[in-house]
């Protein structure tokens, strides 16, 4: 009985503010409020990325001192942070539930109300959002139109207004006569827009369409995510502190790569599509004490399910686990039987392909058939059985050459010379396991009588300068394994392996637990030790992040079946009294990776 | 000389380098001279390397390999068409990173101003102060050099480089005179037996700690 209150308890919750998650959502983050996250400060929760949205609304002396629970949030509901693209716009929002109006729009008192089109719905917009409050529900929701659907729009208009590239350079002018120059001048209407100018006016014109064709589908045509659905309904009776749902069919950016079949071979597109169909990923993250887990479910179509389960039909590779320390910073690795998977794809795809009537994709298909007939596959997938390993062995000093300037003494006349420096690089070892040792060998022993680069050094090789034309690289082929690596302890001292400084027996024995996916990493570590100079802005912005963090991160993946594939993330941190913090940094981590 | 500098490279190539430079002024009794400038940044290749191949650092574009190329070879041909300029040579090492320049001048001032125009031209959004044109005096009798504004305000700006990166790097500046120095005004300057050339050695970082340290003037004999 006492369950079946809970699930009651749980369902009546599932039917709040996220009924107001419009059906263009891709992306859904969702909190369940626990006590731990209305401890946290509104000026703490702004400084996260899923925040920037709404960061303007927050972002003032209003929100000193104060915690979300002040804000008037109703924590009996949960707070979901939403994310949708099409091909031509973009919208992010929340959902939440409100207990106290007037405590709210003190923290959002930027927002006045505006007339509504919706019987029962309030609406309050500001400079940048819109706040729709439908009794106790709130959605502050944002739609704007994509940058390149915006530039593409704004370029068709102005070329076809007769107008020259808005980048045309103003040095042409030099080749005009002054009084040209004048007459065009005074030929401009003083009321035409410029390139920008038109720009701006088309945004706001296609934030005003597609914010309506939004709201129209939500609450004329009452279609929500949540209606639509029933993967995320499902998700959202879950206990876990925070949920999390992509649907992978919708993903723009997935269906990008799809475009040139969309476009000119349709038919085969919506064969291909089929097989993405269902392809959704939803995550739980459950809070422990001192640890978060989060468990991520891919769901698929039977054909790709079907690849999977072939693929991940593989253990962990044992070879492998001599060649990983066990105090490294991180590492990964990625075990599939790639043969079985490839009989399998061949057997699914090779269908669909054949129904294609272009005469480039039946040549590639006669390729693909004749490959399979001729090539020898045995010793095709005994040179890559589909298992590999990459480490990250953190900053090491690499041996590099420098010019330096030599002076005489009596002349102060200078010369060069090449001598020995040593520069700080990040040490990465990359490895996969090999029943044909002699098929890598058999490439390097062809590549050293291409270029004196490559070097034969007792059982292993260096391919010199192989790092921006500085650093070497060094390539071992030795215990069923071919690695590759820059470093020089290993290639040296340990083409063995590292003995009794290798993982323990009781990390082997988990990893073997693990399947397809196993990986380790100590997350400040790797972010002091990770030149973060060297990436890019985004990517720095999350190493930034982890550099504060105290705490490893464990992935193993899960089950595989026909319809789909599991995988677990377990975050240990150290100070169990931040955990409402955690949990905010870890899906902060998701947000910035999925989006 | 160091907008030239950042004009090739870009701020950020320069950011967080081992750099070396030779700064090598010859001069004749009528002010006519050699001036070669040498930019090393080879003990920093990786380094500099994986910054090529980013799109941009640290918010700032990050020039192509052919960028730098075209940019010394337009430097090249805009300062031989100066007034008292000529025999300009160019030479850029892509491995090492190592960019040689030699110009032959007639008088200092067609050197500095020279130099000078040939920044403006090629960025016209260039802010090069009047001071920073004049980083050598000479008078026959006294060979002045300074540091220039830009490279004092440049290196107290970055922060990127870490200590030991910049105490690995130097500056060295060299200058031949037609007659024997009688004195010097830095201690620091080692002159060569004939005593008709000077040489000052700065590492960067204590050239960050005090800009001064490079500052000198050569009085000849008389």
């Amino acid at each position: 009985m006492l369950f079946l209150s809970i699930g009651f308890y749980l369902i009546v919750r599932g039917q709040g503010a996220e009924k107001l998650i419009p059906p263009q959502a891709v992306t859904v983050f969702s909190i369940n409020n626990t006590d731990l996250l209305q401890k946290v400060s509104i000026d703490e929760w702004i400084t996260y990325d899923f925040m920037e949205e709404i960061h303007q609304e927050l972002f003032d002396k209003s929100t000193d001192n104060k915690t979300v629970k002040d804000a008037g949030l109703d924590f009996d509901k949960r707070l979901s942070l939403f994310y949708g693209k099409t091909s031509s716009y973009e919208l992010t929002g929340f959902t939440f539930g409100i207990k106290d109006q007037s405590a709210l729009f003190k923290v959002f008192d930027d927002f006045e109300e505006v007339p509504s089109n919706f019987p029962g719905v309030n609406v309050y917009q500001s400079l940048f959002n819109n706040l729709l409050i439908n009794q106790n529900n709130g959605l502050l929701i944002r739609v704007e139109p994509t940058e390149s659907f915006l530039n593409q729009q704004t370029d068709s208009l102005w070329y076809d207004r007769g107008n020259l590239s808005p980048f045309y350079s103003m040095d042409e002018d030099e080749y005009m006569e002054e009084e040209e120059l004048e007459l065009e001048d005074a030929q401009k209407s003083l009321l035409e827009k410029n390139y920008f100018e038109l720009r701006d006016s088309l945004q706001f014109e296609f934030q005003k369409k597609y914010y309506a064709e939004v709201l129209n589908s939500l609450l004329v045509q009452k279609k929500s995510l949540y209606s639509n659905d029933s993967t995320f309904r499902e998700l959202l009776t879950h206990a876990s502190a925070g949920v999390f749902y992509l649907d992978n069919s919708r993903n723009i950016d997935r269906s990008k790569n799809l475009w040139y079949l969309k476009t000119v071979l349709p038919s085969l597109y919506l064969d291909v599509q089929e097989l993405y169909e269902g392809n959704i990923i939803t995550g739980d993250l459950i809070l422990k004490e001192s640890a978060i887990q989060f468990d991520l479910k891919a769901a698929y179509s039977e054909p790709l399910g079907s690849i999977y389960s072939e693929m991940n039909r593989a253990k962990f590779d044992k070879n492998i686990a001599p060649f990983i320390r066990a105090n490294q910073p991180a590492y990964f690795s990625y075990t599939i039987n790639l043969q079985s998977a490839y009989e399998k794809a061949f057997e699914v795809l090779v269908p669909i392909l054949s129904k294609a009537k272009d005469p480039e994709i039946s040549f590639n298909l006669l390729m693909l058939k004749l490959g399979n007939a001729l090539v020898n596959k045995e010793a095709l997938f005994d040179a890559y059985k589909g298992s590999l390993f990459v480490t990250f062995n953190g900053i090491q000093k690499v041996k590099t050459r420098k010019i330096t300037f030599f002076y005489d003494e009596q002349t102060f006349e200078y010369g060069e010379r090449e001598t020995e420096a040593e520069e700080d690089m990040p040490i990465f070892t990359l490895g996969f396991s090999t029943r044909r040792q002699d098929i890598p060998e058999m490439i390097l022993e062809h590549l050293s009588q291409v270029t004196s680069k490559f070097e034969k050094k007792s059982d292993y090789w260096i391919y010199q300068k192989a790092i921006f034309d500085a650093a070497p690289v060094f390539l071992i082929n030795a215990k069923g394994m071919f690695l590759l690596t820059n470093d020089q302890d290993l290639a040296e001292n340990h083409r063995e392996g590292y003995g009794t400084e290798a993982l323990s027996k009781r990390t082997i024995a988990n990893l073997k637990k693990s399947g397809t996916i196993a990986g380790y990493a100590n997350l400040q570590e790797v972010a002091l030790k990770f030149p973060s100079d060297f990436l890019e802005p985004s990517q720095r912005q999350l190493m930034e992040f982890l550099r504060n963090k105290t705490g490893s991160i464990t992935i193993k993946s899960g089950k595989t079946t026909l319809s789909s594939t599991s995988l677990h993330v377990n975050y240990l941190y150290n100070d169990a009294e931040k955990s409402g913090k955690h949990f905010l940094d870890l899906l902060n981590t998701l947000y910035l990776l999925t989006k | 000389m160091n907008k030239f500098l950042i004009l090739l490279f870009g701020t950020s190539l320069l950011l967080g380098s081992c750099i070396e430079i030779i700064d090598d002024l010859s001069i004749n009794m009528d002010g006519s001279g050699v001036f070669k400038y040498t930019i090393n940044l080879s003990s920093s290749k990786i380094k500099v390397n994986s910054i090529l191949a980013l799109d941009s650092f640290n918010g700032k574009k990050v020039p192509k390999i052919e960028e730098i190329e075209t940019k010394i070879g337009e430097f090249k041909l805009l300062l031989e068409k100066e007034k008292g300029i000529n025999s300009v040579q160019t030479e850029f090492n892509k491995v090492d990173f190592i960019v040689k320049i030699s110009v032959n001048f007639s008088r200092i001032d067609d050197l500095q101003t020279g130099i000078k125009s040939v920044i403006v031209q090629l960025d016209p959004s260039s802010n090069i102060h009047q001071e920073e044109s004049t980083w050598i005096g000479w008078d026959a009798k006294t060979l002045q050099r300074i540091v220039p504004k830009i490279i004092e305000e440049r290196i107290k700006a970055d922060t990127q480089t870490d200590d030991e990166l910049l105490k690995m790097g130097s500056y060295t500046c060299i200058s031949r005179l037609p007659k024997s120095i009688q004195h010097s005004s830095n201690p620091q300057c080692k002159l060569n037996p004939a005593k008709t050339a000077a040489m000052l050695r700065v590492n960067t970082f204590d050239m960050k700690l005090n800009p001064g340290l490079l500052e000198h003037s050569l009085t000849l004999s008389p």
